[in-house]
């Protein structure tokens, strides 16, 4: 062995007895957990992506539970990668994100997730399995994925058009969202300036597909890229792959049924449509939706993904 | 060998290990485990939580000083500005309800075990020799957190440093102007130095008592929530009577010191033996004479602060408002 390679080697170890060593200080504390690590399955990409009918259909399976939005990658994520970014490494020995301590503070994390989940999710047997939906948790997914490296990835993806038309249709007046979400000072509103907003989202797009593409190659455990125009054009053939990458056993007959209970055609008419939590789901909605300058402004943000993601370029 | 075949080989390793400390619990005994708390919520080993004391108040308030003079005696360290009180601020999340979010207040004894880990761990590791020793955390920037760190250490000892709000704003006015310590600092980290101290001061002043009303606000809460040992400290005290209010503050939390080792902290700190050429205008060390708001402020900003911190203002230095002073 090399001296790098025994460098190497040290920290590996090292990382890896210390995150996982914590169940067995857990179980001394006290803490009785239901849900297994490895049988998390993270949903990371961004809102409006699919996310909430993916985790439907899991949820669907037996022995399945939904852990719909802990926000967990926001609470961390978004103070250690943005509000905090030039203090990571620089304030040394006393920043409580601090890279030197990152092993430290990596296990806590752990345990507020599966603290949080079997307090949440008792019925999660030893064998059952989690389904954490954080598309907007993203933010954190690199550090959630290192604080539980056994756990199982899903990056959902969806054409950041699509994504942009949804959540200015979500957001303007009288939609679900914007009813929901009324109290908040909003600083850019699509029905007022929707230029800026088509930006400020495809702007947050970018932010949390990337932190979740880094999250997803540096994860070396079972994870799975999906696109949300895959699971529509085909579903089931989509769920399988996702099932088999994750190297998790499922019941073809039972997953048709989940499929089949959760589509778009079972959906009911009145709760479909224009301001409506379910919408279109139509991939490409956004050539109606967006303007050739809203189309342009994402394009531009989101460039980069685009052209790695969804190759034919717009026509707008 | 290229290192991608390393790679792969220490993930099967890596693999192996994960088997063996989950499946047949081997553990190896040379990573230091992190602190774990037992079945009652007390510290397992290192720093005791309740050798742990929280300074909470807002920035500029003369918490370094403080901090400077209670590492001095012989087995006390600082800590100094964690920030964790800022990952846990409450109004990031005032909007998120319901069970699924990660600090439901349904499973807040869970979360609140996890926070007094986060933060048991992590003095540890920083402060691997200090066990049986004292820790003072200053987090005067953290103190938006301070109730929910109190509550996660409720045995622990905390200062509320408090200091008059005027003097507070007109502090930052100065930091942040052309020339000033804070702009330094923030043009040699790369972020932008142009100020609103210098573009727009009413903003400026507007916007820090904003910001004080809501530091101290949530200190002063923590405050009156925390059961355990505190004391608030005003730094006007502190500047009249350094030692004193030093002897007062251990007194309160219940912390012995040696009063010669005191006495030797309290002078080697003093502003007195701050060299000439460290103090003055746009400097760290900038005047420490309370009440010098009425220098450097105009009649509208100290209006603007009366008028923003007045509950604070009225608590806690309630003389009225400057008018009526004369």
């Amino acid at each position: 062995m090399t001296p790098r390679l025994k460098r190497i080697w040290r920290r590996t170890m090292k990382s890896g007895k210390s995150l996982r060593s914590r169940d067995l200080g857990s179980s001394r504390a006290g803490e009785q957990r239901s849900v297994r690590p490895e049988n998390i399955v993270w949903i990371f990409g961004t809102g409006r992506s699919g996310s909430t009918w993916l985790g439907s259909m899991m949820e669907g399976l037996d022995g399945y539970a939904m852990w719909n939005e802990p926000l967990v990658g926001n609470l961390f994520g978004n103070f250690y990668y943005f509000r905090a970014g030039d203090r990571i490494g620089k304030a040394g020995k006393h920043f409580i994100l601090g890279e030197r301590y990152k092993e430290m503070w990596l296990g806590p994390m752990r345990d507020l997730v599966l603290g949080g989940a079997a307090a949440r999710f008792p019925e999660v047997t030893w064998s059952g399995y989690l389904v954490i939906k954080e598309p907007n948790g993203s933010i954190g997914s690199p550090l959630l994925m290192e604080a539980l490296p056994e756990s199982r990835m899903i990056f959902l993806i969806r054409d950041p058009r699509d994504v942009v038309a949804s959540s200015m249709d979500a957001r303007s007046g009288g939609s679900w969202l914007k009813e929901r979400r009324d109290d908040q000072k909003r600083r850019v509103e699509p029905e007022k300036n929707p230029n800026a907003y088509a930006r400020m989202r495809a702007n947050s797009y970018v932010e949390q597909i990337e932190k979740t593409r880094q999250a997803y190659r540096a994860h070396g455990g079972r994870k799975v890229m999906v696109r949300y125009e895959d699971l529509r054009a085909d579903t089931l053939k989509t769920m399988k792959r996702i099932y088999s990458a994750l190297e998790i056993p499922v019941d073809e007959a039972e997953l048709a049924r989940s499929v089949e209970k959760n589509s778009w055609e079972n959906i009911p008419e009145e709760e479909k449509g224009e301001g409506k939590f379910h919408r279109k789901a139509k991939p490409g909605g956004w050539r109606e939706d967006l303007t050739p300058e809203q189309v342009e402004i994402v394009e531009r943000v989101a460039g980069s993904l685009l052209r790695e993601l969804y190759p034919v370029r717009s026509t707008a | 060998m290229p290192v991608l075949r390393y790679r792969k080989v220490l993930e099967v390793l890596r693999g192996a290990k994960a088997f063996l400390n989950l499946e047949a619990g081997v553990t190896h005994g040379t990573v230091s485990e992190p602190t774990r708390t037992d079945p009652d919520g007390r510290s397992a080993g290192g720093i005791a939580p309740e050798n742990m004391i929280w300074i909470f108040g807002t920035g500029r308030t003369g918490s370094t000083w403080l901090a400077a003079m209670m590492e001095e005696p012989e087995g006390h360290k600082v800590w100094f500005e964690p920030r964790v009180g800022t990952v846990f601020d409450p109004q990031r999340f005032q909007r998120h309800g319901g069970k699924h979010f990660i600090l439901a207040s349904q499973y807040k004894d869970v979360w609140l075990r996890s926070i007094r880990n986060f933060i048991l761990d992590g003095a540890n590791a920083r402060f691997p020799e200090l066990a049986g020793g004292y820790l003072a955390v200053k987090e005067p920037g953290g103190s938006v957190g301070a109730g929910l760190i109190m509550e996660a250490l409720p045995e622990s000892g905390m200062v509320l440093l408090i200091r008059d709000p005027r003097d507070v704003v007109a502090s930052w006015l100065d930091a942040t102007r052309k020339g000033g310590w804070q702009t330094r600092r923030r043009g040699e980290d790369g972020r932008r130095a142009e100020s609103l101290a210098e573009t727009n001061p009413n903003a400026f002043v507007r916007r820090h008592a904003d910001a004080y009303l809501h530091h101290v606000g949530s200190a002063r809460r923590a405050y009156d929530a925390h059961r355990g040992r505190k004391v608030v400290v005003r730094y006007e005290d502190l500047r009249a009577d350094t030692l004193r209010t030093m002897k007062r503050m251990y007194g309160e939390l219940a912390v012995p010191v040696d009063e010669a080792r005191l006495v030797q902290a309290v002078e080697k700190h003093s502003w007195e033996n701050i060299p000439q050429e460290e103090k003055g205008q746009g400097k760290f060390y900038r005047k420490a004479t309370p009440q010098a708001w009425r220098e450097d402020l105009t009649r509208h900003q100290v209006k603007t602060v009366e008028r923003i911190t007045a509950p604070l203002l009225e608590e806690f230095y309630p003389t009225g408002p400057a008018e009526q002073e004369g």
